[in-house]
């Protein structure tokens, strides 16, 4: 009966009500919607690795991110495939150039090397013409969404980057990076593009045998290279991620946003649900006159507050679905991980029943005698 | 069947800078199947009296006894116990939880502790406000009633769990002449047939004519207490 008094009260007084929801949809759409940023950000970074296929990267020593890896001689490649536990290796050269746009301007890109016919750290999905266009050694990828930016250039249409001829052989799907934009090519094309020393490459990637122990080989990969950095793909993407994460602000910048956002649900819900106990006051008082104790006046008040969280967090994750479905294909990085869901969700409750705390107070003062006028 | 009793049962309150009593020591019997009237002027701490009686406000001084068992400074956990399982309130104003439909409302008095109603509640509940004259109301929301409905349904809430100890508060101030009667009427039954004792607090003469018993308090001081068709048993200047 306490439940049904609170969703009672709930349900009676709708401005209190609808005030006490926008702060918890507040929290839940306005978190979730600066996390899902945050995580689509985190994405772009170790975009690479994450997509590379490859068990283990060999890079120059102790590079502080993905990006920031020194250039390694290509004489490791050999050293790596002597190994028993490795079914391939393959270099990967990155290097930077500018894009000319259709109508002659430039465009600064990223562009990323791989090794015919493997193209392994290539890109992994295409919205138009496949991966049999890179085995060209002049064509080059686009993404999809970085086409506005490089002036729309047709498929099949040519090209510089880097003063270098090139012809745009085939478009990707969410292959984008957090430095810029990322244009995939032959290694040879990318040798030329970046002027790299011949026979030096960015990383070198190893695919190991099946059934092989991750860490005994990385382990012996480590023994084998002791001047260089092995990793396995997540380690360095956590690298690469802690880094950018650390030292471009967008971890200040995201925190101080997620606590701004929950600051203010959390004021709307207390300031809310203040009001609303104090317009109930009388009514706590007849309770507690009528045989309530303190803590069946709590049980309503909580009772109340988990209902308001619980719809809230409801509506919230709907308005945050469609937004995600909204912007899914575009270009703002958004990208939410299930297991974020359930962490908010208990966040926006925990700080819901915060926010109640100044109305408890308030409904628990009620003097069953100040019933009697 | 209840008996309360009152002994030297004083009250002090603060003003913020010393003390004032507004009951002096006062000891009175309340009996079950008699309608007793408190009356006096504002200020006469009459309502004190009846805040003291209802186990929500604690004296100064004094003893209070519900069936010989002392209860004067129960914890609060008791004395909340004490009045969901023994006491009936009627307040001025009906008190009727809005939101919560009027059976809802009758159903408080059995589950405010979070407690499962018994089985056979709702007939229960349906006959009592048929016998209020609030036959089909039991769906509806408070605010949908006239006043004198509204004090009936607060009434049945308090009438519902069958206490031995109903405290009523100005409960036909609010009400037109009519609905006042209505109600006092049902008060006396209520006193006569269930054995109950029933405590009126009123200043309005048109109350007295109901009382089975009149206790007049001036300056925080009973000065009369006289039984229906008997002399004053108490008779005193204050």
């Amino acid at each position: 009966m306490r439940s049904l008094t609170a969703w009672r009260m709930v349900r009676h007084d709708r401005a209190s009500t609808a005030g006490a929801l926008l702060g918890v949809v507040s929290i839940v759409f306005l978190v979730g919607q600066q996390l899902s940023v945050l995580f689509g950000l985190l994405n772009y970074m170790s975009v690479l690795v994450d997509h590379s296929g490859a068990d283990a990267w060999v890079t120059s020593a102790d590079p502080r991110n993905v990006d920031a890896a020194n250039l390694v001689p290509g004489r490791i490649v050999d050293r790596v495939r002597g190994l028993r536990e490795v079914e391939w290796a393959e270099p990967v050269l990155v290097g930077s150039g500018l894009f000319r746009t259709p109508d002659g301007s430039f465009e600064s890109v990223r562009v990323v090397g791989t090794r015919r016919p493997r193209l392994a750290g290539g890109p992994w999905s295409y919205a138009q013409a496949d991966e049999g266009a890179l085995l060209d050694l002049d064509a080059v990828t686009l993404d999809r969404l970085d086409l506005p930016k490089l002036g729309r250039p047709a498929l099949g249409s040519g090209t510089e980057i880097g003063d270098r001829r090139v012809r745009i052989g085939a478009i990707t799907d969410g292959a984008r990076g957090f430095q810029g934009t990322l244009v995939f090519a032959s290694i040879d094309k990318v040798a030329e593009i970046a002027k790299t020393p011949p026979g030096r490459y960015s990383y070198v990637l190893v695919k190991l045998r099946e059934g092989t122990d991750h860490a005994t080989a990385l382990a012996r990969l480590r023994l084998l290279l002791p001047e260089y950095s092995v990793f396995d793909g997540p380690e360095l993407a956590r690298r690469t991620r802690a880094y950018y994460f650390a030292n471009t602000g967008i971890g200040g910048s995201f925190g101080f946003s997620t606590v701004i956002a929950v600051l203010i649900g959390a004021v709307i819900i207390s300031l809310t649900m203040y009001t609303a106990v104090l317009g109930r006051a009388r009514d706590f008082a007849v309770l507690r006159a009528i045989g309530g104790r303190k803590r069946d006046v709590a049980v309503v008040v909580v009772a109340e507050a988990l209902i308001i969280a619980g719809i809230g967090i409801f509506i919230g994750f709907v308005m945050l679905a469609a937004l995600l479905n909204a912007t899914g294909g575009s270009a703002i990085p958004s990208f939410f991980p299930s297991r974020v869901a359930p962490i908010l969700g208990a966040v926006t409750l925990a700080v819901s029943l915060l926010g109640s705390l100044v109305a408890l107070r308030v409904a628990l003062r009620a003097e069953p005698a100040s019933v009697f006028h | 069947m209840a008996t309360l009793t009152l002994e030297a049962i004083a009250r002090d309150f603060s003003d913020g800078r010393q003390m004032r009593r507004v009951l002096f020591p006062t000891d009175l019997v309340f009996t079950p199947g008699e309608l007793t009237v408190l009356a006096g002027p504002s200020g006469s701490g009459k309502t004190t009296l009846l805040s003291i009686m209802g186990l929500v406000l604690r004296p100064s001084e004094g003893r209070m006894r519900l069936d010989g068992q002392d209860v004067t400074a129960l914890p609060d956990e008791a004395a909340a116990a004490l009045r969901l399982s023994r006491y009936g309130f009627v307040f001025q104003q009906p008190m009727l939880i809005e939101g919560l439909s009027v059976l809802e409302n009758v159903r408080l008095a059995f589950s405010v502790q979070g407690a499962r109603t018994p089985a056979g509640f709702r007939k229960q509940a349906e006959e009592l406000l048929a016998s209020l004259g609030l036959a089909g109301t039991g769906h509806m929301q408070p605010r949908l009633l006239s006043g004198g409905m509204k004090q009936r349904a607060s009434i049945a809430r308090a009438l519902i769990k069958e206490p031995s100890v109903l405290l009523c508060d100005e409960p036909t101030s609010a009400l037109d002449a009519e609905s006042g009667q209505t109600v006092l009427e049902i008060l006396k039954r209520i006193a006569l047939e269930g054995e109950r004792v029933v405590v009126v607090v009123s200043h309005d003469a048109r109350v007295f004519p109901y009382a089975d018993r009149l206790v007049k308090l001036e300056n925080g001081r009973v000065v009369s207490d006289t039984r229906e068709g008997s002399p004053a048993v108490q008779e005193t200047v204050a």
